[in-house]
């Protein structure tokens, strides 16, 4: 156990004679066992190492055009206006909501992920463009590349919106 | 058998290894425990479903705050030194900086996890970091509410530099479908 020498000091009283020398007391260790492992507990239970999670994009290099059958081919454009634009091949894009709630982590809206869902399904050769516009938020990009991470589909590409892109959401709009 | 044990009530047991043990892992751990620099800018990171790990190792990582400001880092000292001694030397130097001065920003520069940059020099950072380094991983580390536009500026970089297949930092949203 702890033996701690005690300093043997003589105080030169008359008391000193009276009082036992005490030589070696022994001292109980047990609480400062107690707090020592509770702190290194504490720590070793605390330390993560931080480790972020990721999300993968290939984007194709800038020569080399693939042709696809232009009925094999989605548009979806994000203008920026909390809705998304969706068209097959030339037709008149259709709006629906991009989000169902102002929530900064919302995932997408319902009636679009219905929407993905349908035409993936409806077309197995169904070919993405997703088009966004300078104007939105980046966690539109980070949103429907995760839903369609989530749904399987591998075949998408991100491509630059054009102003022809602003047009023709702007005429879906009208049309309404 | 034929030997009665006698009964040992409460033996008191030396403690003092244990204790020191304990204290030598204890002093270890508070000692090498390094809190998080406070970074220069916090990020609210978008949610996703991937838990794909960011690699620890070699990685060029571009920040674009809610601002739609960008900030750069790599993740090696080394190559941060290699690119302090070819990008921001010269320029402290021109710019009649003394020689203890440099060396002092190279200090402070060696564990900055990110510094600031303009949009326009992005290119040339980044290209001389991946001249340090040719196994730099690039990634996109972007707040939830940056503009499309910024994001789009640096993808945009990343393909010229031929830097196809990149990573966007997320974190991992709960809710399961």
């Amino acid at each position: 156990m702890g033996m701690v020498d005690s300093p043997n000091e003589r105080r030169g009283s008359k008391r000193s004679a009276r009082q036992r020398k005490r030589l070696g007391f022994k001292l109980d260790m047990t609480p400062m066992v107690d707090v020592a492992f509770l702190l290194l507990t504490f720590f070793m239970l605390t330390t993560t190492f931080a480790k972020s999670n990721t999300m993968e994009i290939n984007i194709p290099p800038e020569t080399g055009e693939v042709a696809v059958a232009e009925l094999n081919v989605m548009t979806l454009r994000v203008p920026g206006d909390g809705f998304a634009y969706w068209s097959l091949g030339e037709a008149a894009p259709r709006r629906v909501p991009l989000y169902d709630s102002a929530d900064a982590h919302a995932s997408l809206g319902s009636e679009l992920r219905q929407v993905l869902r349908q035409e993936t399904g409806k077309n197995r050769k169904m070919v993405i463009v997703v088009r966004i516009s300078d104007k939105a938020k980046y966690k539109a990009l980070v949103d429907i590349i995760d839903e369609f991470n989530l749904m399987k589909i591998d075949r998408f590409s991100l491509d630059e919106f054009t102003p022809e892109d602003e047009a023709a959401t702007q005429r879906a709009v009208a049309m309404r | 058998m034929s030997k009665i044990k006698a009964k040992r009530v409460g033996f008191r047991l030396d403690m003092t290894p244990m204790v020191d043990v304990a204290f030598l892992l204890l002093t270890f751990f508070m000692l090498t425990t390094k809190f998080r620099p406070p970074e220069a800018v916090t990020i609210d990171l978008p949610s996703s479903h991937s838990n794909m790990k960011l690699p620890e190792s070699d990685v060029l990582t571009v920040t674009v705050a809610k601002d739609n400001s960008l900030y750069m880092g790599v993740s090696s000292q080394r190559t941060r030194e290699r690119l302090f001694d070819t990008v921001v030397r010269p320029k402290l130097e021109n710019a009649g900086l003394s020689k203890a001065a440099v060396a002092d920003s190279l200090r402070k520069f060696r564990f900055d996890d990110s510094f600031k940059i303009e949009k326009e020099e992005l290119a040339r950072y980044i290209m001389m970091s991946r001249l340090a380094d040719q196994r730099l991983r690039p990634v996109i580390r972007a707040d939830n509410k940056a503009d499309y536009e910024a994001v789009n500026y640096v993808i945009k970089v990343y393909k010229k530099m031929n830097l196809l297949n990149f990573n966007l930092v997320t974190v991992l949203e709960r809710e399961v479908r």
